[in-house]
């Protein structure tokens, strides 16, 4: 809402500077999230009677004036305006005047006379585009005086972010009546000269006029004035100039006045051209089995039943609140009007607005709520004007409907109640000098410390009596509230769970040297269909998505480590080693499931290691054992296993023979895998891109499970011993873990792979795999001899139940 | 036989001169002493050695077995320290060249930031709780008195996923949630992921992260001059104990009254200045005394209860902390920006 200093200043005049009042009303609510200083585009021009017009002698078409400029003296000037005349009121550039950017005026020989000044039309002063003649001042405009004063062209235009629920402060006059409550001021509503109303409870007719009211609860109040002898024409010069610095554009003398009385009062006017209306008679009624209406703007639109439009007996002539139709537009010809002043509900203007991407000036303000009953005082300030520059006048009273009248709001306002909502003290004369100042009428409640209070009828936010503490508190300021802290009993409450163990697990990946990134959960449904996750589930998608690259939710994180390994190769990076923890999202049985996964991504040099030596490369085995690392630090290594997908069923974006599924207890809880070859050449990868996924759902309770009980470190040494199996290239080394665990005597503690070996002293399709065996007796120095005895048992044992060959 | 003896000796301890190398040494070494050297050689033909010398043999085969195992200790010990001599000489580093890169990783600047807002709502003793994503329209708008026709619930501000869900706006559905479910007194936070139709772009983003917060207890127990109290303290904790607050009247449909809160403009600490429009303030927040009928929602009386509550962005006061103004930063994930933040808690923050 633009607010024109000069303008609030005709309803409220304060003691405090521009700047002062934008902080009071800033932290009052009305955010003041501008001062725009304006200012003429002219300097040195005067208001000048011309006393006399002669013919130029050396020029048909141009004339000889006489102008007086009051103290700034008399002058002989050239004219070549068609509507110059004598006893005129006009604006003299004098010499030495400043216009837009034009040079300085100088006085000038034209034809052979010379000129002292310039009459200026509307486009030289920078008013308007209008050139066809000289601007006309009103014949009381004094004489001499800067026009620029005179028309009030320097301002400060204050633009204030008006809140949803301060509908009542979209004109002048509402954030007039906060500033007068602030500063505690009195307000000067604009005086009317007040026009006979005709009250009518239904439908009804006036002298000239009739009104059917067939949509009471879209609009329970309707108030219309005849006008006739309208003569239209443009509206003054300082009207027009108040409208734009509003940010609306001047169009005739009728719709400026409704516009600027819509500005001043917040009640939007609407002027129908009466000659154009059927049967003298309008309608408040639905759209029915209207199907489309073409607007002022020249545009077709389409219309639903429940859109409430003013229409005459045989068609819409408005969209009600939202914009009028050409069909009854007032023009040059017209000469009587109807005026509209009505009340039409907030949601039934939003629906329209919005569905048809149309908002107006007057849908913005009945959105918002307009003042429940200020339909007829607007009236009768738009006429005023309309009489003063249409030279129109109101035929008849202006005819009120109201089927439904607004019900009366009384608020119980508890003054304890409110001191205990705020934390601050405020007695009843204090709450009700506040309550008054904003137009309230209050009382005293019959119990001791409460007030009766009646919101005045613009503040349709006010409901119940934390509405009013809020008022009170806004007017006193926030900052008079004291900030302290609450008394209270901090019982033990126990850390949250998830939150702890994210901690623990960017940790973990932190160790690891894993840098955490965040990628938007929003996916394409090709990346969704092909990242399928490991929860399954159908894909989320969204109903109205930003792109199509934005359809989804994901249901993997693989796609954004992707992107952002993509991103940075392309930054020329040339490793990445990332991990996120967030949210993937599924419908599983209808039901949309939320599941917090962690996802890791390796590519690229892992390690660097000493200039001159070979760095370590990411693959599968770096970020398996990330992944492995992670498990024991959450104590459920035990439990997990890592188990090559079936061939009939890999998974689609990872390498089919250098993948695993990660077992939880034998439910799959992830995968790690090197990304197909396929499509990292499709994405131009060079490098080897290994992911890894695991859903945090489950580990978040197992993470949290009781740790194992910790022993001392052991008292006597170990002895290893070593064991080479030979056994078929595909037999999984996890397998030859578990039987030697079962096998195991109670002398071993154990068991690892180090190292597998293939090649000339094996026989095609075997592997040679070489374990280290640890033996020790918890309450002694084991020997030799016994270490033997155990070995080779276990060993014997080993060879017959895997059906390996020992390698020698 | 004690020539032969007499013999091996001599002649390995000729070979066993002081410039020996190691291979020489390791040669006599195999020959003489090995499991199969000379020296076994000799014993085993003890049995030709009648039965009165075999003691005298032994003994001088022993004796030489000493005296070459000491000779050849001996010059391993020399040969070792010439080499470490000479390589304490020699060996010299390029001590500036770079060392062995570790990998390192770092923490998202977000993270860092809401860890440390979180923690300082920890100290003062609130809980977090987490909640969820998807939502109905009944926890995101509903209970928290939106009217039916608040712009907020158009297509054009939230995402839809359809059966009347739709992703959280705010995580204000957080209070609803954790109300709905355990009675006050209440001090929560809740931290998480909100969906606005936003294009991805300096000033916004489709996802992003939220903190909401409420206090609720009896009536009069928390006041909205506990609500400013609060506020400020956990202001001052993470923006320095200097910064300007300012409490400003607003609107929320959830509050009532509501408050919008400023922060002095870190860049100009109030002066005014091209970022904060020349105010000297920036917005850091919404909150207010939690409307009656949000309580009513939940089944608690107006009567009877009554708290504050809290919400605010992550995203942009990481930006301003940071002294950076491009909200994609933290979406593209560009391992130039990442690596600055140290990987050490509290970094960014």
């Amino acid at each position: 809402m633009k607010v024109p200093l000069k303008w609030l200043e005709e309803f409220v005049s304060v003691d405090a500077t521009v700047e002062q009042i934008a902080r009071r009303l800033t932290v009052a609510g009305l955010e003041v999230e501008n001062l725009e200083r304006v200012r003429a585009s002219f300097s040195g021009v005067v208001v000048a009677r011309v006393l006399d017009v002669g013919k130029h002698p050396n020029a048909d078409r141009l004339s000889l004036c006489q102008v007086d400029a009051g103290a700034a003296g008399r002058f002989s000037v050239v004219c070549g305006a068609p509507n110059v005349s004598r006893g005129m009121t006009a604006a003299l550039a004098t010499v030495g005047a400043k216009l837009g950017d034009e040079p300085e005026l100088e006085a000038a020989v034209i034809r052979g006379i010379r000129s002292e000044g310039m009459l200026c039309s509307e486009r030289e002063l920078g008013l308007s585009q209008d050139h066809h003649g000289i601007l006309s001042l009103p014949d009381d405009a004094p004489l001499g005086t800067p026009v620029a004063d005179y028309l009030g062209l320097d301002d400060v235009v204050l633009d204030i972010a008006i809140l949803a629920n301060r509908g009542d402060a979209l004109s002048i006059l509402g954030v007039a009546r906060d500033v007068a409550a602030l500063f505690g001021v009195r307000l000067h509503a604009p005086r009317t000269r007040p026009l006979r109303v005709e009250r009518h409870e239904g439908d009804g007719a006036s002298s000239s006029f009739a009104v059917r009211m067939a949509a009471p609860e879209q609009c329970p109040r309707y108030a219309a004035l005849k006008m006739t002898g309208v003569r239209v024409a443009p509206s003054p010069v300082w009207m027009r100039r108040r409208l734009e610095l509003c940010g609306m554009r001047g169009l005739n003398n009728v719709v400026d006045a409704t516009n600027y009385v819509m500005l001043e009062m917040g009640q939007p006017l609407h002027a129908f051209d009466l000659d154009r209306i059927a049967a003298n008679t309008i309608v408040v009624r639905r759209a029915g089995s209207d199907r489309e209406f073409v607007t002022l703007d020249n545009a077709r639109r389409a219309l639903e039943a429940g859109d409430l439009v003013i229409a005459d007996p045989e068609k819409p002539l408005a969209l009600a609140g939202v914009m009028g139709g050409l069909n009854s537009e007032v023009g040059l010809s017209t000469q009587t009007i109807l005026l509209e002043s009505a009340y039409f509900e907030p949601i039934a203007v939003a629906k329209t607005a919005r569905r048809l991407g149309l908002r107006s000036e007057a849908s913005y303000r009945f959105e918002r709520g307009i003042d429940r009953a200020g339909q007829t005082a607007a009236l009768m300030r738009v006429a005023e004007l309309l009489k003063r520059y249409a030279d129109a006048r109101p035929e008849g009273a202006i005819a009120d409907f109201e089927p439904r009248p607004a019900p009366v709001r009384e608020i119980a306002l508890d003054l304890n109640r409110m001191s205990a909502l705020l934390g601050v003290e405020t007695s009843a004369a204090e709450a009700k000098r506040r309550l008054v100042s904003l137009g309230a009428s209050v009382r005293r409640g019959e119990a001791r410390g409460t007030l009766k209070v009646i919101p005045p009828s613009w503040r349709s936010d006010l409901d119940e009596a934390a509405d009013l503490a809020e008022e009170v508190a806004r007017l006193s300021g926030l900052e008079e509230i004291p900030a302290t802290l609450p008394a209270r009993v901090f019982s033990y409450a126990p850390a949250n769970r998830e939150r702890e163990f994210f901690r623990d697990t960017r940790e973990v990946m932190l160790g690891a040297g894993f840098t955490e990134i965040d990628t938007l959960a929003f996916i394409s449904a090709a990346d969704n269909e092909k990242f399928a996750g490991i929860g399954h589930g159908e894909p989320l998608s969204v109903h109205n998505p930003l792109s199509e690259e934005l359809r989804e939710m994901r249901r993997s994180l693989a796609p954004g480590l992707l992107a952002a390994l993509i991103f940075n190769l392309n930054r020329q990076a040339t490793a990445l080693h990332a991990f996120e923890i967030a949210k993937v999202f599924a419908r599983v049985k209808g039901e949309v499931v939320e599941r917090y996964h962690l996802g890791a991504l390796s590519y690229g040099d892992y390690a660097l290691s000493e200039i001159g030596r070979p760095g370590v490369k990411a693959g599968f085995f770096t970020l398996k054992g990330v992944a492995e690392a992670y498990l024991r630090a959450l104590g459920v290594a035990e439990r997990v296993r890592f188990k090559a997908p079936a061939p009939e069923h890999p998974l689609a974006f990872l390498h089919p023979g250098r993948s695993a599924l990660i077992l939880l207890s034998e439910e799959p809880i992830g995968y790690v895998g090197e990304f197909h070859p396929q499509d990292a050449m499709e994405r131009g990868l060079a490098e080897q891109c290994t992911l890894c996924e695991l859903d945090l759902q489950k580990l978040i309770s197992y993470g949290l499970s009781p740790r194992p009980a910790i022993e001392p470190p052991p008292r006597f040494p170990a002895v290893r011993r070593d064991l080479a199996l030979v056994l078929d290239r595909e037999f999984p080394a996890d397998m030859i873990l578990k039987t030697i665990r079962e096998i195991a005597p109670a002398l071993l503690e154990s068991v690892e792979v180090f190292d597998v070996y293939e090649g000339e002293a094996i026989a095609p399709g075997r592997k040679s795999v070489a374990l280290a065996l640890r033996y020790r007796a918890t309450d002694r120095t084991l020997t030799d001899e016994e270490v033997n005895r155990t070995h080779a048992g276990l060993v014997e044992q080993a060879r017959t139940r895997l059906g390996a060959e020992l390698r020698q | 036989m004690k020539e032969q003896l007499e013999e091996i000796r001599r002649r390995a301890l000729d070979e066993l001169t002081d410039g020996a190398s190691d291979q020489q040494i390791e040669a006599v070494r195999v020959r003489v002493l090995g499991r199969s050297g000379e020296l076994t050689e000799v014993m085993r033909g003890m049995r030709e050695v009648p039965q009165a010398e075999r003691p005298a043999i032994g003994q001088l085969v022993n004796q030489i077995k000493r005296e070459l195992e000491e000779r050849i200790e001996a010059l391993k010990l020399r040969l070792r320290q010439g080499a470490l001599e000479r390589s304490l000489a020699e060996a010299r580093l390029d001590v500036t060249l770079p060392g062995a890169r570790v990998p390192r990783g770092r923490i998202h600047p977000v993270t860092q930031i809401l860890e440390r807002m979180l923690d300082i709502f920890v100290s003062m003793g609130f809980e977090v709780a987490m909640t969820r994503d998807v939502e109905d329209d009944f926890h995101n708008f509903e209970a928290l008195n939106f009217p039916p026709d608040h712009p907020a619930r158009e297509m054009q501000d939230t995402f839809l996923v359809g059966g009347g869900l739709l992703l959280r706006s705010h995580t204000s559905n957080g209070q609803i949630r954790v109300m709905e479910e355990r009675k006050p007194p209440l001090a929560v936070v809740c931290p998480g992921r909100c969906y606005r139709r936003d294009e991805l772009s300096v000033r916004a983003s489709p996802m992003f992260t939220q903190i909401e917060g409420f206090m609720v207890d009896r009536v009069g127990r928390i006041t909205m001059g506990h609500l400013k109290g609060v506020l400020i303290e956990f202001l001052r904790a993470f923006y320095g104990p200097e910064t300007g607050v300012r409490f400003r009247s607003s609107y929320f449909p959830f509050t009532e009254p509501s408050a919008e809160v400023d922060i002095h403009c870190l860049l100009c600490k109030g002066a005014g200045c091209r970022v904060c429009k020349h105010t000297g303030w920036t917005e850091i927040l919404g909150c207010g005394m939690i409307h009656p009928n949000v309580l009513r929602a939940v089944k608690l009386d107006p009567e009877e209860f009554q708290g504050f509550a809290f919400g605010f962005g992550v995203e942009r006061p990481a930006l301003l902390k940071l002294g950076v103004d491009d909200m994609r930063l933290f979406f593209e994930n560009d391992l130039r920006f990442l690596a600055q933040f140290p990987s050490l808690a509290g970094g960014a923050a």
